[in-house]
C-alpha cells in the first residue's frame, strides 16, 4: 500500500519548516559573514511566511501582526544592524572551523535526527501544525548549537543565537500559537534587546583584537 | 499590600534614571537610598508573605517563595551599592565620570532586572525579566573594557543567550501542556498553572522541566553548563561579581523553582527531584574539585558558587520538609556570605593589585577589618557555625537523611567537605601567613568596603544563632508551597 | 472515427527512438538558449546532428597499446543508453511490458554501468586526462551514489513500491503529494545529481576546453571517429534521460499519455521534449548565474544534495509525509 499523504496543509506547512531547517544547514556552510547574515534574513522570511500561513489557514489573527513585528524586526533591522557592523568591521571570511563542511554537515545531520526522534517519542499533538513541523524546530534548534559551537567567529555565533531564536518561535507556532500576543511581543523585545547587546559586545571584541574571529579569546578557560 | 509590590518595582528605576544626570556623590547616595528603601520594602512583605497566600495582580504576584528569592536580592543591592562607593574611589579610573554614570546606570537596572524576576506574574514574563537580567548584566561584565573583560561577556552572553533559548523552548512546551487543561489561549500566570497542573499532559510536561532545568540551569551555573560562570565573576568589576554570585544565580534557581513546582503537581515528585539530583550532584562534585585548584581569588568563590547552587539543587530533590526549609534558608545566607567574601576580594585585589593567590600573603595583618571578614566569610561559606550557611546547610543533610535515598545526603557532606578543604586552604595560605617580601602598606582601602562586610556578616551571624520568628515563618511557608499537596 | 491503437512494443520503440532522436535536439536547443542568454548568438539548434553525422564519417584512432576495451566502451555504453528509456515512463503513464522488467535502482544500475565502461576505456587510453577525469567521475560518483540511493528510498516509502511509474502516478492524484516534504527534498536532491551528473555549473563547466576543470568530459578526450559520436550521442542521451525521470517522476508528471491511443501517444513526445527543454533553460539559467565550484568544494556541493534527500526519508519517519 502506497503511504498516505498528509493534507495539503500540513504538507506545505512542513515544506516551510524544513525549508527553515535547511537555511540553517546552509549557515553551518556559509563561507561568508555576508551571506550568513543574509541566510538569517531568509530564514526569519520563511518564519514569518509560516505565521502568516498559519494565521490564514486558522484564522488566527494574532499571529498577523506577532508576524508583521517579527517581519520587521528579523528580517529587516537585526541584519541590517549586523551588515553595518560588518561594513565597519572590514571583515568578509567566516572563521574556520576545524572540521570540513561535509563533517560538519554529517554531525547536524546526525544531531538533528536524534532531536527528530526524541521529540517523536514524546508524542505530542499539537491543534494547529503537523507535529513533525515541530520535531523539525527542534532540528533547528539543534543545529543552531552546532552553529555557534563549530563556527569560530562572533558573527557566526551571534547569527547562530538569532537563528535558535527562529527555531524557538517555529516551535511556538506548532505548539502555542494561541499563545497571548502581549507574550510573543515581550520575547520579540526581549530579542531585539539581546541583539543590541550582542551588537555591542561585537563592536567591543573587534576594538580590541582588530578582528571577529574568535581565536583570540582562549585565554579563560572556565 | 499591592501598593507595596508596585513600590518594590519602582524603587530602582528612580536611581535609574537620576544616575543618567546626576553627579557621581549624588548618584551613590541615590542608589544607596534606593536600596535601602528597596530592601526595607522587601522586609516589610515578610510578615504578610509568611501569613497570607499569594499577593497577586495580573502581571505581579508575591508568595513566600517570591519573598525569600527577593531578601538575597535586595539585600546585596544595598550592600554592594555601599560597597561600590568604596571600590569606585579606589579606582581613581582616568575613564572617570563616563565609566561611573554607565556603572550606576547598569547597577540599578541590573537590581531592578532582578527584583522585578521574582515578583512578576506568570512564566513568560519571568524569562523575560531573565533575559533582562542576562543582557544588563553581560554589558556590566564587559565595562571594564580590559581583554580578559571583553571574552568573559562574550562567553557570558552566548552562553547564557543560549540556555535562555532553550528555557524560552521549555516555556512554551510547558505552554503547550497547559493547553490540554485551558484551551488553545490562555495566559501563564501561576495561580492558574499550579491549580491546572495535575491535569497537563504530562510528556509534555516532562520535556519542559527537562529543557527549563537544563536552560535556566546555564545561567544558575550548574555543571556541565557552567563554563561562562567562573570567567565573568572574576572578569566583572566587583560589586558585580558579588550581585552575579549572591542575587543572579539564584534568581536563576527561583526560575527553576517555579518549573519544579508545576512540574511536581502535574507529575508527582520522582521525575523533577531526580532531574535536579543530576545536575546538583555534577555541579556539587566538580565545582569541589575545582575550588581545590584554584590560583585567582575570584574564581575561587566562583567556583564556591557553583558548589552551593549545586547545593541547593539536591537541597531540592530531598523528599523532606526540612531540606527545602533550608534550600530557601540557603539562599539567603549565601547570598550574604558570597556578598560579603567577594566585598573582601574585593578590598585585598585592590590592596595587592592581583587575583593571584600565590602573590597574596598576610591578608590579614594588612587589612585588619576586611582581611579578618573575608576570612570569616569564607569559612562560613565552607559552612562553619556560627554562620547561617552552616544551619541552612544542616537542615538540608538533616532532611536528606530522612529521604529514603540518604545516600545522597553522605555524598553532598562528603563533597561538602572537600570544598571545605579547598577553602581554607586559600585562607591559611594568602590570609593568616606573616607578611612576607614588598607589601602594600596596612590598612583599609575604604571604610564603606568595612560597612558593607559588616553588614554581610551580621545578618550571617543573625540567620545562623537565631532566625527571626517571622522569617522562619516564611520560610516554613515557603517550603510547604514547594511539597506537593496531593 | 475510432482511434488507433498503438500495440505496446510499438511505443516501447518510440521510447526508445524519441530519447535517441530527441537528445541532440535538446542538447542543441538548450545550448542557443543558453547562448542567447549570454548574449551571443550560438550555435544553430540542429547543430549537434551535424556534428554527429560529422565524427561518424570521420577514422577512427585507436591509442597505441589500447585493448578491443577501448573500442568496446562507447557500444556499451550506448547500448546502456538505449536501455534505460525502456524501464522509465518516458511517453505513458503506464508501464510497458519492459518497463517491468528493472525497477527504478535497476535503471540506476545500468547507467552506472555506462559511466563505468567509459571510465575503464579512459584508463585504458593511458593518456593523463582522460585518467584525471575518470578517476573524477568516479569519485564523486561515489558521493553521487549515496544520494541516488535516499531518493530511491524515498520515492520507495511514498509509494511502498520500487517502480518510477508508482510515484507519477501517485503525484498526479492530488496537490497534497506534491507538497508533501519527502516528495519535495527528493526531487530537489535529485535536481542537485541531475546537476552534477550532466557535468553543469557548479560541479563542471559543460563548455569549457580547460581540461583542469573537466571531469565528464575529460574522459572521452582520447576517443575519434564514430565511438567519439556514439559517446557524444550517448551523454546527450544521457541527459535528456536523466531530465526525463525528473520531469516525469519528480517535477511534472503531465501530457504523458494515459491509453495507447496514437494521438495522446505523439502528443507525449513534443510535449516530453517541451518541457526537457524548459528544464535545461533552467540548468543553463544557473549555469550562468553561479560560478563552478572548486574541485574540492564539490563534495560539499554533493553534501548537501545527501542531507536533502537523507532528510526526505527522515521526515516521512517523522510522521511528516
Amino acid at each position: 500500500m502506497p503511504s498516505v499523504a498528509p493534507s495539503t496543509f500540513a504538507g506545505t506547512a512542513n515544506v516551510i519548516a524544513v525549508i527553515v531547517l535547511l537555511t540553517e544547514f546552509a549557515m553551518l556552510r556559509a563561507p561568508l559573514l555576508r551571506s550568513q547574515v543574509r541566510l538569517y534574513a531568509f530564514q526569519s522570511l520563511v518564519v514569518t511566511a509560516l505565521a502568516v500561513f498559519v494565521a490564514a489557514t486558522r484564522h488566527i489573527d494574532s499571529l498577523y501582526v506577532l508576524a508583521a513585528l517579527s517581519f520587521t524586526l528579523k528580517v529587516i533591522i537585526v541584519p541590517r544592524v549586523v551588515t553595518r557592523l560588518l561594513s565597519r568591521a572590514n571583515v568578509s571570511l567566516a572563521g574556520n572551523s576545524s572540521l570540513g563542511v561535509a563533517t560538519m554537515t554529517l554531525i547536524a545531520i546526525a544531531i538533528s535526527v536524534f532531536g527528530f526522534f526524541s521529540v517523536g517519542a514524546l508524542n505530542l499533538r499539537s491543534p494547529v501544525l503537523p507535529e513533525a513541523a515541530l520535531a523539525v524546530s527542534v532540528g533547528v534548534i539543534l543545529v543552531a548549537f552546532v552553529l555557534i559551537i563549530l563556527r569560530s567567529d562572533v558573527v557566526s555565533q551571534a547569527v547562530g543565537f538569532f537563528s535558535l531564536e527562529n527555531g524557538v518561535s517555529m516551535a511556538s507556532l506548532v505548539v502555542a500559537s494561541g499563545l497571548p500576543l502581549i507574550i510573543d511581543v515581550a520575547f520579540l523585545f526581549d530579542l531585539m534587546v539581546a541583539v543590541v547587546v550582542f551588537g555591542v559586545l561585537m563592536r567591543i571584541h573587534h576594538a580590541r583584537n582588530r578582528t571577529l574571529s574568535t581565536e583570540p579569546l582562549d585565554q579563560l578557560r572556565g | 499590600m499591592h501598593l507595596l509590590l508596585i513600590a518594590l518595582v519602582a524603587v530602582p528605576l528612580v536611581p535609574t534614571v537620576a544616575c543618567l544626570v546626576a553627579p557621581r556623590r549624588s548618584s551613590q547616595i541615590i542608589t544607596i537610598v534606593a536600596a535601602a528603601v528597596a530592601f526595607g520594602l522587601t522586609v516589610a512583605l515578610i510578615p504578610y508573605a509568611a501569613s497570607h497566600g499569594a499577593l497577586s495582580t495580573s502581571i505581579l504576584r508575591a508568595d513566600a517563595v517570591s519573598v525569600v528569592f527577593l531578601l538575597p536580592t535586595t539585600f546585596l543591592y544595598l550592600t554592594a551599592a555601599i560597597f561600590s562607593v568604596g571600590y569606585l574611589r579606589a579606582t581613581d579610573d582616568p575613564r572617570g565620570r563616563r565609566y561611573v554614570r554607565r556603572f550606576y546606570v547598569g547597577f540599578n537596572v541590573f537590581c531592578w532586572s532582578m527584583v522585578v524576576a521574582p515578583l512578576v506574574n506568570g512564566l513568560a514574563l519571568l524569562w523575560v525579566a531573565i533575559e533582562v537580567t542576562t543582557v544588563v548584566s553581560a554589558l556590566l561584565v564587559a565595562i571594564d573594557d580590559t581583554d580578559g573583560a571583553a571574552e568573559a561577556a562574550w562567553k557570558y552572553v552566548l552562553l547564557a543567550s543560549m540556555g535562555l533559548g532553550v528555557a524560552l523552548l521549555g516555556t512554551i512546551v510547558m505552554y503547550y501542556a497547559g493547553t490540554k487543561a485551558f484551551g488553545p489561549s490562555y495566559d501563564l500566570s501561576y495561580g492558574r498553572l499550579l491549580a491546572g497542573a495535575p491535569h497537563f499532559s504530562p510528556d509534555a510536561v516532562r520535556l519542559a522541566d527537562v529543557l527549563a532545568v537544563l536552560g535556566f540551569g546555564t545561567k544558575m551555573g550548574l555543571v556541565p553548563v557552567h563554563t561562562w560562570l567562573p570567567d565573568a565573576h572574576s572578569e566583572a568589576p566587583t560589586p558585580i561579581s558579588a550581585l552575579l554570585s549572591g542575587a543572579l544565580l539564584t534568581t536563576s534557581f527561583y526560575a527553576i523553582v517555579r518549573f519544579f513546582q508545576i512540574s511536581e503537581r502535574a507529575l508527582g515528585p520522582t521525575f523533577p527531584r531526580i532531574v535536579l539530583l543530576v545536575f546538583g550532584l555534577a555541579s556539587l562534585a566538580l565545582a569541589a574539585l575545582y575550588v581545590l585548584n584554584q590560583r585567582d581569588l575570584k574564581r575561587l568563590l566562583a567556583y564556591s558558587s557553583v558548589e552551593h547552587m549545586g547545593i541547593l539543587a539536591i537541597g531540592m530533590s530531598f523528599a523532606a520538609p526540612l531540606a527545602l526549609v533550608g534550600v530557601l534558608l540557603h539562599v539567603i545566607a549565601h547570598g550574604a556570605a558570597k556578598g560579603s567574601a567577594f566585598f573582601g576580594a574585593g578590598s585585598v585585589v585592590r590592596k595587592f593589585a592581583t587575583k593571584d593567590l600565590r602573590q597574596i600573603r598576610g591578608g590579614v595583618s594588612i587589612l585588619p577589618w576586611s582581611g579578618t571578614m573575608l576570612v570569616l566569610a569564607v569559612l562560613a561559606l565552607s559552612g562553619l557555625p556560627p554562620f547561617g550557611i552552616f544551619r541552612s546547610e544542616f537542615l538540608i543533610v538533616a532532611g536528606g537523611l530522612r529521604d529514603p535515598n540518604d545516600a545522597v545526603a553522605a555524598i553532598l557532606v562528603v563533597l561538602a567537605t572537600v570544598a571545605f578543604f579547598g577553602l581554607s586552604w586559600f585562607t591559611t595560605e594568602t590570609m593568616l601567613t606573616p607578611v612576607t617580601g614588598t607589601v602594600p602598606p596596612r590598612g583599609e582601602v575604604s571604610v564603606a568596603i568595612v560597612i558593607a562586610m559588616l553588614v554581610g556578616m551580621v545578618a550571617l551571624v543573625v540567620l545562623g544563632v537565631h532566625v527571626p520568628g517571622a522569617l522562619n515563618h516564611l520560610l516554613e511557608r515557603g517550603a510547604r508551597s514547594l511539597e506537593v499537596s496531593r | 472515427m475510432t482511434e488507433v491503437e498503438l500495440a505496446p512494443a510499438v511505443i516501447q520503440a518510440l521510447q526508445d527512438v524519441t530519447i535517441a532522436l530527441g537528445a541532440p535536439l535538446v542538447s542543441g536547443a538548450v545550448a542557443t538558449i543558453e547562448a542567447r542568454l549570454q548574449g551571443r548568438r550560438g550555435p544553430r539548434v540542429l547543430q549537434p546532428y551535424y556534428d554527429l553525422i560529422k565524427l561518424f564519417q570521420k577514422e577512427t584512432v585507436v591509442p597505441e597499446g589500447s585493448s578491443w576495451v577501448f573500442l568496446g566502451a562507447p557500444i556499451v555504453a550506448f547500448a546502456s543508453y538505449l536501455i534505460v528509456p525502456l524501464l522509465i515512463p518516458v511517453l505513458t503513464t503506464y508501464g510497458l511490458p519492459l518497463g517491468y522488467m528493472g525497477d527504478i535502482l535497476g535503471g540506476g544500475f545500468v547507467l552506472a554501468l555506462a559511466g563505468f565502461v567509459v571510465a575503464l576505456a579512459a584508463t585504458e587510453s593511458g593518456a593523463p586526462y582522460a585518467q584525471l577525469g575518470a578517476s573524477r567521475a568516479m569519485t564523486f560518483g561515489a558521493l553521487i551514489e549515496p544520494t541516488i540511493l535516499f531518493v530511491v528510498f524515498a520515492v520507495g516509502i511514498i509509494t511502498s513500491t520500487d517502480l518510477p511509474y508508482a510515484l507519477a502516478a501517485s503525484l498526479r492524484t492530488g496537490s497534497s503529494e506534491i507538497v508533501r516534504p519527502a516528495h519535495v527534498l527528493a526531487a530537489v536532491a535529485f535536481f542537485l545529481v541531475v546537476l552534477a551528473d550532466t557535468g553543469r555549473v557548479p560541479v563542471e563547466t559543460h563548455s569549457g576546453t580547460l581540461e583542469f576543470g573537466m571531469i565528464d568530459e575529460g574522459r572521452v578526450l582520447e576517443h575519434s571517429g564514430a565511438p567519439f559520436a556514439l559517446l557524444k550521442w550517448g551523454s546527450a542521451m544521457k541527459q535528456l534521460i536523466l531530465y526525463t525521470i525528473l520531469i516525469d517522476v519528480f517535477l511534472a508528471p503531465w501530457g504523458l499519455a494515459a491509453s495507447q491511443a496514437l494521438g495522446p501517444v505523439l502528443f507525449a513526445i513534443p510535449a516530453l521534449l517541451v518541457k526537457a527543454i524548459a528544464v535545461g533553460t533552467i540548468f543553463a539559467f544557473i549555469d550562468n548565474s553561479f560560478s563552478k565550484l572548486r574541485l574540492f568544494k564539490i563534495t560539499e556541493f554533493l553534501a548537501a544534495a545527501f542531507a536533502l534527500a537523507a532528510m526526505a526519508v527522515l521526515i516521512f519517519y517523522l510522521g511528516g509525509g
